[in-house]
């Protein structure tokens, strides 16, 4: 039973509502602050850029955020608001870099209606007060003492209702506010109030501007010398003060975001909803203002906020978009542009939809989301792994092998890196301007490929190719001894470490070395019955220098054996099955575990627990990491050994309360790998890939790496077709001609490896896409695309008509097969008992897929099911169908096969406006609502009366504070059959805020466990502002 | 036109000035630690806990009303310049603070 759910964050909000600058961790440092929905991150502006200095995580949802200096302070606090009428004023202390909470609040009222455009925060410049606007017809003040201490807040009548903005004018003697407010007729008007704090009561104001522009929807406030305020419209910007009125036209658009630019406010960025970025300037002679100017400067995402940073850098932080640093150049670049994006900050929000895929089918999931809006839209592929940070690259085709070397047997760090090819051996060295560059071991045979390379005890270097072995003092450089393989055989593998040598040679003849000072001993020789492929002597028992144990993969049996050393006696043989043979094999221990890993030739990977004093090997796994042959390194990172599987699909294989685990690396195709502690590049690796050496450091265990598909168009809907290896999106473009504003709705069909548009199928004018399907219907081998779709026109309140597309995928090109026409919007599509099930407006519907006497094939109604507000989402399991309404909460309903309907079997009785649902089992269903909430509800099977069976019983509710857009089934970490992670059923959710959320439904004794982990961290960890 | 575009304001000459821009094509992450707090401070002091006054404005304004009506004085202090009324304090000073 899926009651006990555990809901936790794997990608935090990144969709940027607002920022500020000001000097808050110091009187001399200059920090940007933005909000991210629930989150509040502080950072420090420096020569080489912003410095992200801390993250905070706030109880609520963040809905204004001020920065402020208050009288005789030396720097500025910190202002915000949450949408449940929550505030605080908090304060850095530099000295133990901690955030104080100055002062908090509720200011809710018990009545009243919240405003319908959000609420309004804003400071008195002079710092007398605070002004909210969280009601309609109420402005509450929050007064300051002259101590800057708050006092108790009172709220204020105010007349206009329909409220769009209000600010602060600067240098009144008492505080001014101006409000643009919207009359009865639809007109727009400001109007100014003075605060009257003794009598808790507004004064008319020293001015007022009747009949301003339609779409006027911003108060910027000027500061004196100047005053006065620039008001934004869709059509003029004006400016107004006591004394003077300037207005001038602009493009029609509509301006979301603002930034000062100078102290004095005679420069100011607008963004307007097309990403554009003006320069409104304020011309004046001395204190009067004589016009406006507006020049365009260029395109950015498109803007929530502004906040001009320092010497022409700009943040421009975004809902819709990725996040920017800009910098505004003094001449325009070829294109015309004054503006350069110097940084672009990841924001998966809205995520709209997505889907969980496994296109390296390794049972690793990847998110795809449809994220972004209008012309910042885009594709995220968002998948769980490991990076590696480039430090440094080089072309060079056609590694063979590679191989660190230090320059004596206790340096700290790696001076060589030997790289093998075909037909010879390079070796570079870091010089002392911290470059690679080439350079000579004299004592090597650079004129052949390398076999392998170690550092070998009593400063010395060992080289093994396939002649010979070659031991070299590593201060001199030179040949002290080598070990020549007897005529008419060559080395075909070899491995080594500090003091031990082992290889094979053609013929399956075994041959161990020992490592002495500047003599190299052969020991022992053995001659096997088919030739070896593979050879490891890592050493991992208690002497870090030698090695009791040899492990060797065989060709023709396809085993591998543990052979004792220094005795080349054979101790335990595995056979792997198949037909493909081992071609690395590696000795290593995790968290004190010994191993054995075998990897073979076409990507699969066996590991055994080996027991070291014994030999044997027991406890037999196998995975897929990839396709090809894979070559296992080990390497250390903070201390810790890993192993790096490089391959075609490069995977690190790590340990964690003693299981072993596995982890995507964010790198294509791998050849080799080999771990270069350098002292320019400390706990790096260098990695070769097909045609590039790069050196690179790795980042933490297990993070989320995101790669973006521009697509300059929004995605609304997105589904995956395994079959065809292609995903079709439902996508809006936005078109601006000359006089009006055209949208057009596509599904385009993309690769699932390049993401390219292959195919696109425009739907009709007014035509919308609401929801995409790919399934395989009854009597048919075929997979389909099923699309939804609902014709929006402006004079009716629901749509009254819509279409079922079904389209196959032929040739790469979306080919249309049926159509059928429906009496509404199509807001749902699934697979169910081989028919279509729809969910249109109000009501279910079952498509049959019929063939028609000429071949050709249709949809046929089957049955439907009315009872709904609006059935907007819709999961499907057996018979069962849970069906999330627009307001109505969840209802469930059963397909009944003997009858052919579809009947209602319980519903939950709760009004909740419903924006996801999923099924999590039989029993256990989740929900989640437009208030920000997530709950389960339980059918009730066991009931008495058919009444209490007809009652879907709430289970469980949690206020995550994100709205979810859609839950998908499914992981993002890979799931191997033999872990206990693999057990635990899990979906995925995506937001508004673009945060991916996962609820893993636990068994109830963890359950337990989190829960008391959870409630004995509050006790420790407080909230900010709380 | 070009003059307006230039002089941008400055606070500190050296913020930018050694940015080594990323490629703009691939989105960095500004990832800062997450702020753990385990002071005491999180929590502000009580007499700055603020709340909204009870009273319903309705009521305020018959309750000012009232309180006009028995302060014959008040002719008197309407007679000063807005200015100087503003701070002439009306009751003690420590209830116009609290």
């Amino acid at each position: 039973m899926s009651s006990w759910n555990y809901a936790v964050t794997a990608h935090k909000p990144t969709n940027v509502t607002h920022s500020c600058v000001g000097n808050f961790t110091s009187p001399h440092e200059l920090n940007l602050i933005i909000a991210k929905c629930t989150r509040i991150e502080i950072h420090l502006l420096t020569p080489q850029g912003l410095q992200a200095m801390v993250d905070v995580p706030i109880y609520g949802r963040i809905a204004t955020v001020e920065l402020f200096r208050p009288y005789g302070e030396a720097q500025d606090f910190l202002f915000i608001a949450t949408e449940r009428y929550k505030f605080c004023v908090l304060q850095w202390d530099a000295e133990t870099s901690d955030l104080i909470t100055r002062a908090m609040g509720d200011v809710s009222d018990r009545i009243g209606r919240p405003t319908d455009n959000g609420q309004i925060g804003i400071i008195d410049p002079d710092c007398r007060l605070i002004g909210l606007h969280l009601y309609d017809g109420l402005f509450k003040v929050i007064p300051f003492d002259n101590r800057g201490q708050l006092k108790e807040a009172f709220n204020i009548r105010l007349e206009e209702l329909q409220v769009l903005d209000i600010k602060f004018l600067y240098g009144c003697s008492k505080p001014t506010i101006v409000v643009l407010y919207q009359d009865s007729k639809d007109a727009r008007h400001v109007k100014t109030y003075e605060v009257a704090l003794k009598e808790k009561d507004f004064v008319e104001g020293p001015w007022s501007q009747n009949n301003l522009d339609n779409g006027a929807g911003l108060i910027i406030p000027v500061p004196m010398p100047l005053g006065g305020v620039i008001i934004i419209g869709e059509e003029t910007i004006v400016y107004c003060s006591a004394t003077a009125f300037k207005a001038i036209p602009t493009r029609p658009s509509i301006t979301r975001a603002y930034g000062r630019v100078d102290a004095d406010g005679s420069r100011y960025l607008l963004s307007d909803h097309a990403g554009l970025l003006h320069l409104l300037v304020i011309t004046h002679e001395k204190e009067r203002v004589t016009g406006l100017k507006i020049e365009l400067l260029g395109e950015t995402s498109i803007a929530s906020t502004i906040s001009y940073l320092d010497n022409a850098f700009v943040f421009v932080g975004s809902n819709y978009g990725d996040s920017q640093l800009i910098k505004l150049n003094l001449q325009p670049d070829a294109k015309g542009s004054y503006v350069e994006v110097l940084e672009r900050y990841v924001n998966l929000g809205p995520i709209v939809d997505f889907c969980v895929v496994d296109l390296e089918r390794q049972g690793q999931g990847q998110v795809v989301t449809c994220s972004g809006a209008y012309k910042d839209g885009s594709l995220r592929i968002v998948r769980n792994g490991i990076g590696i940070n480039e430090q440094a690259s080089v072309e060079l085709q056609g590694i063979k092998g590679m191989w660190s070397l230090r320059s004596s047997t206790d340096d700290l760090y790696d001076t060589f890196l030997v790289v093998s090819f075909i037909s010879e051996t390079r070796i570079l060295a870091m010089n002392s301007d911290d470059e690679l560059e080439e350079t000579e071991i004299e004592g090597f045979d650079s004129q052949v490929q390398t076999l392998f390379c170690h550092d070998a005890v009593h400063n010395q270097l060992l080289q093994v190719t396939a002649s010979s072995v070659r031991l070299v003092n590593s201060t001199s450089r030179d040949l002290c001894h080598d070990w020549k393989a007897p005529s008419g055989f060559s080395v075909n593998v070899a491995t080594a470490n500090a003091t031990q040598v082992l290889l094979a040679t053609g013929g399956g003849h075994l041959v161990y070395l020992d490592i002495g000072d500047g003599v190299l001993t052969e020991v022992k020789h053995a001659q096997l019955e088919y030739e070896v492929s593979c050879l490891d002597i890592n050493p991992i028992g208690e002497n870090s220098n030698s090695s009791q144990l040899a492990a060797v993969g065989m060709w023709t049996d396809m085993s591998v054996r543990i052979f004792s050393l220094p005795g080349l006696d054979l101790i335990t043989k595995e056979h792997l099955g198949g037909e493909v043979i081992p071609r690395s094999v590696l000795l290593c221990a995790f968290e004190g575990v010994s191993y054995l890993l075998c990897a073979l030739g076409d990507g699969h990977l066996f590991n055994f627990l080996l027991n070291l004093s014994t030999g044997e090997l027991s406890d037999r796994k196998k995975v897929s990491l990839g396709t090809q042959p894979i070559t296992l390194r080990t390497f250390s990172s903070k201390n810790t050994t890993h192993v790096f599987a490089a391959s075609d699909r490069p995977t690190v294989i790590y340990s964690s309360n003693k299981k072993l685990l596995y982890s995507n690396v964010n790198l294509k195709e791998v050849s080799h790998m080999c771990p270069f502690n350098s002292a320019a590049f400390p706990d790096s690796l260098a990695i070769a890939k097909e045609d590039e050496l790069t050196i690179g450091t790795i980042d933490d265990i297990q993070k989320l790496h995101i790669r973006t598909i521009p697509l300059g168009e929004q995605p609304r809907r997105i589904a995956h077709q395994e079959q065809s290896r292609t995903f079709a999106i439902c996508c809006m473009k936005y078109g601006q001609s000359s006089t009006e504003e055209s949208e057009m709705h596509f599904v385009r069909l993309l690769d699932d490896q390049t993401f390219e548009f292959i195919s696109t199928y425009p739907l009709d004018t007014y035509e919308y896409g609401c929801s995409i399907l790919s399934c395989t219907f009854a009597d048919d081998s075929n997979s389909y695309y099923c699309l939804g779709t609902a014709y929006v026109l402006q004079e009716e309140s629901e749509p009254s008509k819509g279409r079922i597309l079904v389209f196959a995928v032929e040739d790469g090109k979306l080919q249309l097969i049926a159509e059928k026409e429906t009496k509404g919007a199509v807001y749902s599509l699934n697979a169910f008992n081989g028919k279509l099930l729809a969910a249109i407006n109000q009501k279910m519907q079952l498509y049959k897929w019929m063939l028609r006497d000429d071949g050709s094939r249709e949809l046929q109604s089957e049955c439907g099911h009315h009872g709904h507000i609006i059935a907007l989402y819709v999961q499907t399991r057996g018979d069962f169908i849970v069906v999330g309404d627009l307001m109505k909460s969840i209802n469930l309903l059963i397909y009944k096969h003997e009858e052919g309907a579809i009947e209602e079997r319980a519903r939950d009785h709760n009004a909740n406006w419903m924006t996801a649902v999923e099924i999590l089992d039989d029993d256990v269903y989740l929900g989640a609502e437009n208030n920000f909430n997530i709950f389960t509800v339980r059918k009730n099977s066991e009931g008495a009366t058919d009444e209490e069976r007809g009652r879907l019983e709430v289970v469980g509710e949690y206020h995550l504070g994100e709205f979810i857009n859609r839950f998908r089934h499914g992981s993002l970490v890979m799931r191997l059959p033999d872990s206990d992670v693999g057990q635990i059923p899990t979906v995925i959710y995506g937001t508004v805020n673009g945060v991916i959320g996962v609820i893993a439904s636990l068994p109830h004794e963890q359950y337990l466990f989190l829960e008391k982990l959870q409630s004995n961290l509050v006790k420790v960890i407080k909230g900010v502002g709380v | 036109m070009g003059s307006q575009f230039g002089d941008w304001p400055s606070f500190n000459p050296h913020n930018f000035s050694q940015l080594r821009p990323s490629d703009p094509l691939i989105p960095s992450e500004l990832t800062a630690a997450t702020y753990h707090p385990t002071h005491d401070r999180t929590s502000a002091p009580p007499d700055q806990v603020i709340a909204t006054e009870a009273t319903n404005i309705l009521l305020r304004k018959f309750y000012q009303h009232a309180e006009d009506k028995f302060r014959p004085k008040r002719s008197a202090s309407e007679n000063l310049t807005p200015g100087h009324g503003r701070k002439q304090p009306r009751g003690s000073p420590k209830d116009a603070i609290s």
